[in-house]
């Protein structure tokens, strides 16, 4: 009976070989990784759709006081028009879990954007966090830029000042607005990883 | 904190005493749903030009947390802006060690719940009558939902003899979590290894250790931390995260606890480390916290490969399917028994020297089915139906021999001096290649890390990794050799052993009785009639040549040719056995069959995945599946978490499982990966289950 005691107990301490799977972490300059998701108008969109352009994943939950500071001052939706002037592609993912803040239907989707008076090209649905974990999308907002030539150009926060006052975003660095200019200029970004800051993304358990 | 309750009972009594002199100095409070917020002053009055402490102090809801310094990816520290009287001075907040809090799959949160003090130091000017702080003070508070809160406190100090105000306590405990500067060495390698020296650690003094980084991203938060500690060393494996940088200092807490639970929060500024190398403290296995590295992987050494497969080559002793072989090995040290200590050491010589050969041609087998691309695995011969029903036959004979059904030369005659010396160093020669041909089937732990290593060394080192199980395996012989005082303690020869012997007959008819089932699972109900003729046959060899053992030289002439011819027809008919029909396939009623497009399937749905790969050979496997896996607590709990159950079969080689099992660093079954829902990491299992273990690990997915 000992020697079975024994011989388990090593097998448990020894024998779980924890498998180092977890997904490459995203890296400047490499492919980002390619996803599908249906958006709040019901089309499916793919992101190799858009090879050539440029793109941006803005990661979304409306009652997330820092998403506020943004929407309220209106200085998401001019990023999002500048965006679409610059010819790059918006994209509004939304990977809140049902029941969770944050969450959207399609029809809540689009009055959303309505009533914030957005402009992003499609707002995706990602109630179970797939395009969200593949990113790793950690908070509301979290900006990811792409290039035209599928290569991620930049990752983090909307700008330098993890606050939800709106007077900072005068005072902060814009991040996201220059890795939108940088990538549609052809330049290099000026700082390609940032800390994301906001409310952690409520994804399903 | 431990030692709570009577730091607790002395803070109580301290406050009794003091409240009687002693002035409370808190500010009146900005009460919101969730939290409790004051300004408090660690002295009654304040002195002029003498520094004094204040402090934020929050009260929090259950389950809501603010933020430390660096928050981790989300959220933000409490800001305070100070309104201090004119000349004043304040120091920044020294901030106590904060909580990880997991907040879901991708973030890691540093929080303080419950009650925190954020104390900061005030220099007040020299001339003063009165000191009225105002302060203005904003922090997130979250729990699933964040909500940013301010308000304004304001706290008139008189001035005075400082003395200790009702608060004061509240400040001692505070300090118990600031972390104190380091004077230990810190270095961090480029690849993220933080390594401290100091005299006072010790694998007695910590036994836990956990770094948070002082700003964002520099390492990933939500990695394990694999701790090592050495006597006056202790290395941390970070794992480096986007911010990381190779060349710069990396600032943050140490949290040590130690093996009484004490903790010890050390502030440490490592420096980045000269070279690449990362100079690791050397492993002990047990004081790691995080996860244990794959055996091949590039930075574990050969030696400590070999050290795995001689560990694991020692417990395939131990195994259900190494039991007929022990009793072999009881037979023959029950033989040895009596002799002097030179005999038992060639003994115990040629029993090593079996089992090395042996693992010598599974070595070079392996070798060369992997050179040319067969999907080569541990316990991969026993795929062959051909291969099982020779192992049946020969385990039958062994038993038809144990019973007394026919005898061989003087081999296995333990009585008397029959034995001749050159005969018995033979038998244990033999015993020892057998051990090892009919224990291949139970991978032991250790065992299918280190072959996984060798399907990827280069020949010359798998053959040393084999040589390595070997010698385990025949190390407890071994030990007959090297403590004659052992040898010398076993029974006298004697009537005793015949008895002993024919009783030890049935655990031979037993393997055979299982082999012959798994040919069963192989190659059908016509598989199962062919080897059991083929037993019929064996068996009738076996008394012919028995029973003409007695007669004259020509008698006994016949009869071994006799025997040779029945037996030859009966390994005539394994050709038919090889292009027998296959058998159903093994997946049980509760589980489906596993294939890659269908596991990718079920997480790409985000569902939890339980995979079991078996095989009918597999002992282990079918123990496990009895005993853990078709439980009812366990299907229960598959049930509750709707997680799916796919089962690999392996009776039959299958190239997917193959691959599957090498892509987890094995080369043989069992093997039991959980998939958590959503893409998670997998956790493999281990080899031996139990019940509980499988539900422990379900409810920790859940969590």
């Amino acid at each position: 009976m000992r020697k079975i005691g024994l011989a388990l107990t090593i097998a448990a301490l020894g024998l779980t070989i924890a498998p180092i799977l977890a997904g490459e972490p995203l890296k400047i300059g490499v492919p980002a990784p390619d996803f599908a998701g249906i958006d709040s108008n019901g089309q499916t969109v793919r992101l190799a759709d858009f090879k050539g352009k440029e793109v941006v994943l803005e990661w979304t939950n409306d009652g997330c006081p820092y998403v506020g500071k943004w929407y309220r001052s209106g200085a998401m939706q001019d990023l999002q028009r500048e965006a679409a002037k610059l010819g790059a592609v918006w994209l509004t993912i939304a990977s809140s879990a049902p029941g969770e803040q944050g969450y959207v239907d399609a029809a809540k989707a689009n009055a959303d954007t309505k009533d914030r008076n957005a402009e992003p090209a499609h707002v995706l649905l990602d109630p179970r966090g797939a395009i969200g974990r593949l990113y790793g999308a950690q908070t509301t907002p979290h900006i990811f830029v792409i290039g035209p030539d599928g290569a991620l150009a930049y990752m983090g926060g909307a700008d330098s000042i993890a606050s939800t006052r709106i007077e900072d975003l005068q005072k902060a660095e814009p991040y996201a607005r220059e890795a939108l200019e940088a990538v549609a200029a052809g330049k290099p970004v000026p700082h390609p990883v940032t800390r994301p800051y906001g409310c952690s993304v409520k994804y399903s358990s | 904190m431990s030692g709570g309750f009577s730091g607790r009972c002395l803070t109580a009594a301290i406050v009794v005493v003091l409240a009687w002199a002693a002035h409370a100095q808190e500010s009146a409070p900005i009460a919101t749903s969730h939290a409790t917020v004051t300004l408090v002053s660690e002295t009654a009055a304040v002195e002029p030009g003498k520094p004094f402490r204040l402090g934020l102090r929050f009260k929090l809801a259950k389950g809501w947390h603010i933020y430390w310094i660096n928050p981790g990816a989300a959220g933000e520290p409490p800001r305070l802006d100070l309104g201090l009287p004119e000349g004043a001075k304040a120091s920044d907040i020294a901030w106590p060690t904060p909580e990880r809090v997991r907040q879901n799959d991708e973030v890691m949160s540093y929080a303080y719940l419950d009650e925190v003090l954020l104390p900061f130091a005030v220099t007040p000017p020299a001339g003063l009558t009165s000191f009225p702080i105002k302060a203005k003070a904003s922090w997130l508070i979250c729990e699933k939902v964040c909500v940013p809160e301010e308000g304004e406190l304001t706290l008139d100090l008189p001035v005075g003899p400082a003395s200790p105000s009702v608060e004061a306590p509240l400040f001692a405990a505070a300090d118990a979590r600031i972390p104190k500067p380091s004077t230990d060495a810190a270095t961090i390698s480029s690849d993220g290894v933080l390594t401290i020296a100091g005299g006072d650690l010790s694998p007695d003094v910590v036994r836990e250790a956990w770094f948070l980084p002082a700003s964002w991203g520099a390492i990933d938060d939500l990695a394990p931390q694999a701790l090592n500690v050495a006597t006056g060393k202790l290395s941390l494996a970070l794992k480096p995260g986007p911010a990381f940088d190779p060349k710069a200092t990396l600032a943050g807490v140490l949290a040590l606890e130690d093996v009484a639970g004490r903790e010890r929060d050390l502030s440490i500024v490592a420096a980045p480390q000269a070279g690449t190398a990362s100079a690791a403290v050397p492993p002990e296995p047990h004081r790691s916290n995080g996860a244990v590295a794959p055996a091949a992987s590039d930075s574990q050494s050969l030696l400590s490969v070999l050290a795995f497969a001689f560990l694991g080559g020692l417990i395939l002793n131990l195994m259900p399917c190494v039991f007929p072989i022990l009793a072999v090995k009881a037979m023959s040290a029950a033989g040895l028994a009596g002799r002097d200590r030179g005999v038992v050491r060639l003994h115990a010589a040629s029993y090593t020297l079996g089992v090395l050969v042996a693992f010598g041609g599974l070595a070079a087998i392996f070798v060369v089915l992997r050179a040319a691309g067969a999907a080569a695995g541990w316990g991969f011969q026993f795929q062959s139906p051909a291969f099982v029903a020779a192992m049946a036959w020969l385990l039958f004979a062994i038993g038809l021999n144990l019973s007394g059904v026919f005898e061989i030369g003087g081999g296995w005659v333990g009585v008397g001096d029959r034995l001749t010396r050159r005969g018995g160093l033979a038998g244990s020669f033999f015993t020892g290649l057998l051990a090892v041909v009919v224990a291949t089937p139970c991978t032991a732990p250790f065992m299918g890390a280190a072959v996984a290593a060798a399907a990827t060394a280069p020949p010359a080192t798998a053959l040393l990794i084999f040589m390595a199980v070997g010698l385990g395996l025949a190390a407890p012989y071994g030990v007959l050799a090297l403590a004659p005082g052992l040898a010398a303690a076993l029974p006298r020869p004697g009537r005793w052993m015949l008895i002993f012997r024919q009783a030890l007959a049935f655990p031979m008819y037993a393997a055979a009785v299982w082999l012959v089932w798994v040919v069963g699972q192989q190659a059908g109900a016509d598989g199962a009639l062919i080897v059991l003729s083929g037993a019929v046959l064996i068996g009738f060899a076996a008394w012919i040549f028995g029973a003409t053992r007695t007669s004259a030289r020509r008698g006994r002439a016949i009869g071994e040719a006799l025997a040779a011819a029945v037996a030859l027809m009966a390994l005539l008919t394994l050709d038919r056995l090889a292009v027998a029909p296959q058998g159903a396939t093994a997946a049980a009623e509760d589980a489906t069959v596993y294939s890659p497009d269908r596991l990718a399937a079920l997480r790409a749905e985000g569902r939890p995945v339980f995979v079991n790969m078996t095989a009918a050979w597999c002992v282990t496997c079918l123990v496990n599946e009895r005993v853990a896996l078709s439980s009812d607590r366990v299907k229960e709990a598959f049930a509750k978490r709707n997680v799916a159950y796919l089962k690999g079969d392996w009776t039959r080689a299958d190239p997917a499982i193959a691959q599957f099992l090498r892509e987890h660093g094995r080369d043989g079954v069992p093997l039991y990966i959980l998939y958590p829902p959503h893409g998670e990491e997998p956790v493999v299992l281990p080899q031996i289950l139990t019940e509980t273990a499988v539900v422990d690990e379900l409810n920790r997915m859940g969590s």
